[in-house]
């Protein structure tokens, strides 16, 4: 009988999710099982497929075991020692220093693997006089700021009180595919009785269970928000006894609702009129009424507006502080731990918006950038315009990626780091969906000649002789430090469960208090107005690049370009393991669209546009709304689509965010 | 249904693959063939039938190919109706790949024998499910109990899902729900059965 051993930890991707798992080694240390970890009541025993496939991941033969380094213009990498790589780092840093400042290096850190250790980056660029850093975030931001300023928090309901719904309105959202664990709590309420409705353009195994699905054009959802209110108020369906008390500006908002009648909003959205109205009717009339709005509906220009559209229909029903009911968008309970110690900022630091990497690399002056360091990130496929990024990158002095295997990015590089794995280091990792804070233990020590990045930052500071005291020496005594004040001795139970630190509760709002400045929901914000010099009503506008657009005269179909089960973006998709159970990365269009370019089902076909072209499979789906086509995202191994080669660059209104979803295409047979 | 067995529920599941990644694991099944698969019903979704997906492995049927097709008596029937395969008397011949209609034996050119799945019997013995079972984050792939009929609207057919062969599998799917796919559903059945 061999030895096994169970630990328990979490898997840290940039996931709704962030299981707790248990993983059991035997007595040479190999992976023999991957549970979920009941302790975590959101995840409830659970992993997924990603989770699951650690097993084969980190000991996967394509990993990177070792630093690498290839001479400019020739074809592939040769092993180094750390000693070596470590040596030219510090000379190449410095010289480029030298010539150009500090501001000259782009520090570019993605959302690869979380936990609170990678800021300590930080500690040796702030010691090297500062750096380029971005801002802004690829994926969320329009709607977290939205949610803020219409509730005064990111904050909503325990994921278990899902089950206490009638009606789940999601929205722009694919929790089949995404949100697994909520899925299956959404499936629970289903069958004690709820109806389950979704918005979006594309037919998903979301869409596949839901009993009513509607499929407005993208990029509209702020006209569907306002006409689905506008209904409710006109049929009386609005909480007056909750927005006398609780509501903001709803006078101002009551009288924005004019503007869109359900024909009006019918002709901008592409839906049935009778279809919008039986929903607003449907999802005012059942309580509790939970509105999940995902990602998507904010991957456009126009996001902020739109999201605090839709963020307030629980409040015009009335479905806020209570269980079953809500406006769940991301849950930021779980982020309370303190900063990390760090040196002071050095003053002329400089930083870019992260989904303009491409204009900056390209155009920056005073200084231009000539060397990056690039880690738990793959901007070279998986940010806007990127065969830009490539090219850029390429064309730097020095480029230095850290990652575990050998992605687009890493392939653009001077010298390619080992990363660790997620069971390499202790951590403390936070989520955006449940309210836990969870322990990531180190369960193996890393391969030998792999160093976690708080180590390579650490020598990398002996090197150019700064001061390495900002590093941990023991990590479980620093990452009790950054527990919340008084809650330090909570580190012992969190290696033992996962842990709601925060006095939030698990009904959002219940004391029907809004941190906003006016303690109420904000139907109209100025600080929205002054802040992101939006209207302080929100209103739909239609997309500079959408379906109305000048543009779309000649570039007539809108893709999407979404996320499925088997990848966190860019990871997974390289392992076999999983390339055996993906969905394929194809074309979806519409069969309407298709006879009109005379695309059989499975032709090949070139999607293109101004910014670039692919080339790939098509497939023929009466699933996807006429007008619209679509490619999974997350470029993991040979042959799946660069489809940032076709996205722009543009931000979001609010907050500083990508437009993925906000792309016209051509698409013709090949 | 007699024997242990799986039942599916096609509304919960989603095709992830979670349970193929569970098997793979659990048995050590590293880059050999694996034992179970997600077979996905029209993701193309034809709107002439519904989207669905079948969790399948081996089905531990009641009258099993594989048995009687092996000619060196390396598959067992336990008491629980589990068909476990016994690698020590395999000749490797492959009839039981030929003789199961539902292709579960998985032959390994590596090593010259044939394996398929054997329902986690271990861990059923300590009293935990399969691997498979445990992993389903939607919970849609149940274990059944020797004897025990699965209850609700589990059923032994669907639409991409036949016992051509007599073998009685011990395999049930409880169809999906909801107005549009149980129309879909049934008029599927409907023509299958015409």
């Amino acid at each position: 009988m061999t030895a096994l051993r169970t630990i328990r930890t979490v898997c840290p991707r940039n996931c709704y999710c962030t299981c707790g798992m248990l993983v059991t080694l035997d007595e040479h240390g190999r992976i023999v099982r991957i549970e979920g970890d009941p302790a975590n009541p959101a995840t409830g025993g659970h992993v997924c497929l990603k989770g699951l496939s650690y097993a084969r991941r980190v000991g996967y033969a394509d990993r990177l075991l070792t630093p690498m380094r290839r001479r400019k213009g020739q074809a592939g990498f040769h092993p180094i020692t750390w000693d070596d790589a470590l040596g030219e780092i510090t000379e190449r840093l410095t010289r480029v220093r030298a010539t150009h400042g500090p501001s000259s290096v782009l520090y570019y850190e993605g959302s690869g693997s979380h936990g609170v250790l990678g800021g300590l980056s930080m500690a040796f660029w702030r010691q090297f006089g500062g750096c380029t850093t971005t801002y802004g975030d690829l994926c969320w931001p329009a709607g977290l700021e939205a949610t803020r300023l219409t509730y005064g928090a990111n904050l909503h309901n325990h994921p278990r009180l899902t089950r206490d719904s009638r009606f789940i309105l999601i929205w722009g959202h694919n929790p089949a595919e995404t949100n697994v664990h909520q899925w299956r709590l959404i499936l629970d309420a289903q069958e004690r009785g709820a109806t389950v409705a979704v918005i979006d353009p594309r037919s998903t195994d979301t869409t596949d269970a839901a009993d009513i699905h509607v499929q407005p054009r993208p990029g509209t959802d702020a006209a569907l928000a306002l006409g689905l209110a506008r209904i409710i108020v006109d049929a009386g369906l609005h909480d007056t006894a909750f927005l006398v008390e609780h509501a903001a500006g709803f006078e101002q908002y009551r009288a924005r609702l004019a503007d869109y009648p359900v024909e009006r909003v019918a002709d901008i959205t592409g839906l049935n009129p009778a279809a919008i109205r039986d929903l607003a009717l449907a999802y005012a009339r059942t309580r509790p009424a939970l509105l999940i709005a995902g990602f998507g509906l904010q991957r456009h220009h126009r996001a902020g507006q739109t999201m605090r559209a839709v963020a307030l229909l629980p409040a015009v029903t009335g479905n806020v502080g209570a269980t079953g009911g809500g406006w769940q968008y991301a849950n930021l309970a779980s982020h309370c731990l303190r900063e990390l110690p760090l040196p002071p900022e050095p003053a002329g630091g400089r930083s870019i918006p992260v989904s303009q990497v491409a204009r900056h690399l390209e155009t920056l002056t005073d200084p231009p950038i000539r060397a990056a360091w690039i880690e738990r990130g793959n901007p070279g496929s998986q940010n806007p315009a990127a065969p830009r990024v490539r090219a850029a990158l390429s064309a730097l002095d020095l480029v230095i990626v850290v990652d575990q295997f050998m992605t687009p990015t890493a392939a653009c590089a001077d010298m390619v780091l080992p990363a660790k794995t997620l069971f390499e280091e202790e951590d403390l990792v936070t989520a955006y969906w449940h309210p836990y804070l969870q322990w990531r233990a180190k369960i193996l020590e890393p391969p030998s000649h792999v160093k976690p990045e708080t180590e390579i930052w650490r020598l990398l500071c002996e090197r150019f002789g700064y001061d390495t005291t900002w590093f941990p020496t023991d990590r479980v005594a620093y990452l009790r430090q950054l527990l919340p004040a008084g809650r330090e001795s909570a580190l012992e139970a969190l290696m033992d469960r996962p842990l709601d630190l925060s006095e939030h509760g698990d009904i959002a709002f219940a004391d029907r208090h809004f941190p906003t400045p006016s303690g109420k929901v904000q139907f109209a914000s100025d600080e929205a107005a002054e802040l992101w010099g939006v209207g302080a009503v929100p209103e739909y506008a239609p997309l500079d690049e959408g379906h109305a657009s000048a543009l779309a005269h000649r570039l007539p179909l809108q893709l999407l370009s979404c996320k499925t089960r088997d990848r966190i973006h860019s990871q997974f998709g390289n392992l076999d393991w999983v390339r055996e159970v993906e969905r394929p990365h194809v074309l979806d269009i519409n069969p309407q669209d298709a006879e009109a370019r005379g695309i059989p089902d499975g032709a090949r076909v070139t999607v293109w546009n101004d910014r670039g072209r692919i080339e790939l499979a098509a497939r023929v789906t009466p699933g996807i709304r006429p007008g619209v086509v679509h490619v999974l995202e997350g470029w993991s191994h040979e042959g799946d689509p660069d489809v940032n080669a076709l996205t722009g660059e543009a931000v979001t209104d609010m907050n500083h965010g990508a437009t993925f979803y906000e792309c016209l295409v051509e698409v013709e047979r090949v | 249904m007699s024997g242990a067995g799986f039942l599916v529920d096609l509304h919960r599941c989603v095709g992830c693959g979670s349970c193929v990644l569970a098997c793979r694991i659990e048995n050590g099944r590293t880059e050999e063939p694996v034992w179970r698969r997600v077979v996905p019903l029209n993701l193309r979704r034809h709107p002439g039938g519904p989207t669905y997906f079948l969790s399948v492995a081996c089905h531990h049927c009641d009258e099993p190919a594989c048995l009687r097709g092996c000619p060196s008596r390396a598959y067992e029937r336990r008491a629980d109706g589990i068909i476990v395969h016994h690698e020590d008397c395999c000749l490797g011949c492959r009839y039981c790949e030929m003789t199961c209609p539902f292709g579960a034996p998985k032959y390994d050119e590596q090593r010259g024998v044939v394996s398929k799945c054997h329902l986690c019997a271990d861990r059923l013995d300590q009293g935990l499910a399969p691997a498979c079972v445990t992993a389903c984050p939607t919970e849609a792939l149940q274990f059944q109990r020797p004897g025990v009929a699965a209850g609700g609207d589990a059923r032994a057919g669907v639409p991409g899902f036949v016992d051509p062969a007599g073998c009685r599998p011990n395999i049930r799917f409880t169809p999906p729900r909801g107005e549009r796919r149980v129309v879909l559903f049934a008029a599927i059945e409907e023509a299958i059965r015409r």
